[in-house]
């Protein structure tokens, strides 16, 4: 059965582009374009990853993926943090992986590959 | 392109570069002027991550206080700790300019806004523009020098355009 992968990013571009490289690849692909979308979309559609954008607008990021228990998350963040600051986003049992934007789409195809198969 | 000789014949000056070398930029500006005292606004990047970029290429970080609007979002931090002033976020666009206003009082020699391109991710053309133009005339009301980034890009021509206005110089890097 083909994994599914959740999106979250306000970006419509990112998105677009995540979804469709994704899904010529077998995923089966949900998007939603804050964390409260991306929370329901969750909730309903049991991804086996979450693509999270750090930063997004409405309720922090920070907030949401506390509920989100059980979740494997891999954040995307355009914001630059340090080393420690990257260790201590991590520390959360549900944070699988920190991509850096811009983040080359292979680079990130095979991070997928590796976190769900 | 010395950035100490422009800001010593301009006050303000807007600083357009490739996003190709933004990295190198901001850090080749911070070496020349970090022995004298820095106020550095960040939009997009931690404090955190900025002083360790530094202090791995040598910039004493002991002069520069760091207005962070970028930190909150991420993460658990007070209002305040050494060295920084955190505000809540890059779009706080009045919470920002009150802090500035503040540290322009204390005459820092030099402000570093890094940077105009991350505020329109955030905010719309218009509210920005009024920003820049309000914190622009408060500096030139005070001693402090200050540097304002942008990033060369299409989509934000009009905005850089509107700056280029209210600054006593415009540099673009090639």
């Amino acid at each position: 059965m083909a994994k599914k992968i959740l999106i979250v990013d306000d970006e419509p571009d990112i998105r677009n582009t995540v979804k469709t490289v994704l899904e010529k690849n077998g995923y089966k692909v949900v998007t939603a374009a804050n964390g409260d979308d991306g929370f329901d979309k969750w909730k309903k559609e049991k991804p086996n990853l979450v693509l999270m954008d750090i930063m997004m607008p409405g309720t922090p990021v920070r907030e949401i993926v506390p509920k989100m228990t059980g979740a494997k998350i891999a954040y995307i963040s355009v914001v630059r943090t340090s080393e420690a600051e990257k260790e201590d986003l991590m520390k959360s049992k549900n944070i699988v992986d920190f991509i850096q934007k811009p983040f080359d789409i292979n680079e990130l195809l095979k991070r997928v590959k590796k976190l769900v198969g | 392109m010395d950035i100490k000789k422009e800001l010593s014949k301009n006050q303000t000056i807007l600083l357009l570069m490739p996003s190709t070398e933004y990295n190198k930029i901001i850090l080749d500006n911070i070496k020349k002027l970090s022995p004298k005292n820095i106020v550095y606004i960040t939009l997009n990047k931690t404090s955190d991550s900025l002083k360790e970029l530094f202090k791995k290429n040598k910039v004493k970080i002991e002069n520069i206080v760091f207005i962070d609007a970028i930190s909150k979002t991420i993460k658990n931090v007070p209002d305040q700790a050494e060295g920084v002033y955190y505000v809540s976020s890059p779009a706080a666009l009045t919470e920002i300019a009150l802090v500035i206003d503040k540290f322009l009082r204390h005459e820092f020699d030099y402000l570093v806004f890094d940077s105009l391109t991350n505020l329109l991710v955030y905010t719309e053309k218009a509210p920005v523009a009024k920003f820049v133009a309000s914190l622009v005339n408060k500096v030139k009301q005070s001693k402090t020098n200050a540097v304002f980034y942008a990033l060369s890009v299409k989509e934000q021509e009009a905005l850089i355009k509107e700056s280029g206005m209210f600054v006593d110089k415009v540099v673009e890097i090639k």
